[in-house]
């Protein structure tokens, strides 16, 4: 009887700490789950088995005693393989840091334990979280698990696959310019990625220090408020984290939403979208006026120089933190991973500094003329449903920048500007992939994004779809 | 247009970063720098005499959600 692997996080967490459920039961199955499902999806780079009962079973004592420990106390959750461990190894995807061991443990991962959560392991991801595929050629690639000839998305592969197996309740992904919303829809759950500055970034592998920013993906909405309400908040070890305080996301999930203004872009976003995607989107517009949201139509800037002024700066970011392996090692990158990286070797520091410092002036601009208007915008998370890995060039040719931009078109710009943007999945096309919405916010308004996104939930029952693969 | 060539992007190879590069992968960097240079070119114009990248850090706290607040 293993049932309660379909229940969500919130509702396990209920049963965990009232008693009804012990903690080993529970990652027992999360267990067993983790490894028949493994052949089929690849999830796990590491499955930290032994470690992950003794927590367990130090939770289910404490509970005995009457301990009040946390909102996640014996939930099983397992992170992409870039959030560091103390003394133990992270390989961040790659050969090249296949044996690394911090020496230090990520503050997202700290608090999470505080609450009572349990690390089950480290989750497959794209070669240093770079690429929106979910392929690695290091560990094998990583399958979605609605179809498995289909990419799950990157470069949180694992995190998207193992949270859509539920295997597990929830996992860290990491997002640099949409690498937690992309396998958050083609793998059919939630992904936000937080404002720039919310999350503490200490321990995380960097990739690109200006954009990088790490956030849960989860099966609900409000699953992904707790994990949120927990992780966010000024970390002392990064500096560069805001003081601001934290909202209990949980609470705003329950707020009305009720004449709250959703902004439909007239422009960009909605552009060569797939027939299906578009109809999905029409439907989720209808259940947001049933609701009593009010729609209303948005101009947005162009974003066309921001796509390629962020991929200009993060090159040239990501290029410095790699040029030592890129002269020493270059064989032990992945051929699109490589390229990808390398290329913010041949910019002028001028260039980059030009698109760090046009962020803030962008950003004014994307506020007064957008979120005048709304309180957040709907737009398609990704244009199309997940492809199949035959049809994706993954080597790294001549093709690869066309597909990435492709594949992350939506999701890229906001990451230059540094908003909010939650994922939700809002239905199958027809041949049973997920597709998503996101809904961007100004920044910290990411409490309003999880009251839109719950009410649609509360709405809707895409969210208790379960995958072929675990019936 | 950019003027980036493929001969450009292998001597900055080898003076600037002390590795060499073949044709066809200096190639594909040069088709990938190209639209990158243009947009840059295109962009940087706009900026301010007195603006700095750290400026950005106080706008998003600026611009950001006053319900948050409380």
């Amino acid at each position: 009887m293993t049932d309660f692997l379909n229940f969500d996080l919130c509702r396990t967490a209920n049963l965990v700490s009232s008693g009804e459920l012990s903690a080993v039961e529970l990652t027992t199955a999360s267990i067993n789950r983790a490894e028949a499902l493994q052949p089929k999806l690849n999830s796990f780079i590491s499955l930290e088995k032994d470690e992950a009962l003794e927590a367990a079973e130090n939770i289910d004592k404490r509970l005995q005693k009457g301990e009040r420990i946390g909102s996640l106390a014996g939930i099983p959750l397992a992170h992409k393989d870039m959030f560091y461990r103390n003394g133990k190894v992270t390989t961040c995807g790659s050969k090249i840091r296949s044996k690394f061991k911090g020496d230090r443990t990520s503050t997202a991962l700290s608090r999470l334990e505080k609450a009572g959560a349990l690390y089950l392991g480290g989750l497959n991801m794209s070669e240093f979280a770079v690429g929106p595929i979910g392929n690695n050629v290091h560990y094998g690639d990583c399958f979605n698990p609605w179809n498995q000839e289909h990419t799950p998305g990157g470069s949180s592969s694992g995190s998207g696959a193992a949270v859509a197996s539920r295997t597990v309740y929830g996992a860290l992904g990491s997002d640099t310019g949409g690498s937690i919303r992309i396998p958050s829809a083609m793998c059919g759950v939630v992904g936000i990625k937080p404002t720039q500055t919310r999350v503490s970034r200490f321990g995380l592998m960097p990739l690109s220090f200006s954009f990088d920013c790490s956030g849960p993906l989860t099966r609900t909405v409000r699953d992904a408020a707790r994990i949120m309400h927990i992780i966010a908040g000024h970390d002392r070890n990064d500096p560069t984290s805001s003081q601001r305080k934290v909202q209990d996301y949980e609470t705003e999930c329950k707020k009305e939403v009720a004449s709250m203004r959703l902004g439909i872009p007239s422009n960009y976003f909605y552009d060569d979208l797939d027939t299906e995607v578009d109809r999905l989107l029409q439907e989720t517009r209808k259940i947001f006026k049933d609701l009593k949201v009010e729609i209303v139509s948005v101009d947005v800037p162009s974003h066309d120089y921001i796509n390629l002024i962020w991929a200009a700066a993060l090159a040239a970011e990501a290029s410095t933190i790699h040029r030592k392996w890129l002269r020493e090692r270059p064989n032990d990158y992945g051929p699109m991973v490589k390229r990808r990286i390398e290329f913010g070797l041949y910019q002028p520091a001028t260039r980059y500094l030009e698109a760090l410092t046009l962020r803030e002036k962008y950003l004014r601009n994307y506020c007064d003329t957008v979120f005048s208007k709304c309180d957040a915008l709907l737009t398609p998370t990704m244009p199309v449903v997940a492809p199949r890995y035959q049809d994706l060039d993954v080597g790294g040719g001549e093709g690869m920048p066309a597909l990435v931009l492709m594949l992350s078109r939506n999701t890229r710009p906001i990451s230059y500007l540094g908003l909010p943007a939650l994922s939700v999945p809002c239905g199958f096309s027809s041949k049973g992939l997920p597709a998503a919405f996101q809904l961007i916010g100004r920044p910290f308004s990411e409490g309003k994004l999880f009251r839109l996104g719950n009410a649609y939930q509360n709405a809707t029952e895409w969210h208790n779809t379960i995958p072929e693969i675990v019936k | 247009m950019s003027a980036i060539t493929s001969d450009f992007i292998k001597l900055v190879a080898s003076i600037w970063h002390r590795f060499s590069l073949e044709n066809e992968e200096a190639e594909t960097l040069t088709n990938m720098l190209a639209p990158m240079d243009d947009a840059g070119e295109q962009v940087s114009s706009s900026i301010g005499f007195d603006l700095e990248p750290s400026d950005y850090s106080q706008a998003l706290e600026e611009l950001g959600d006053e319900e948050e607040l409380g």
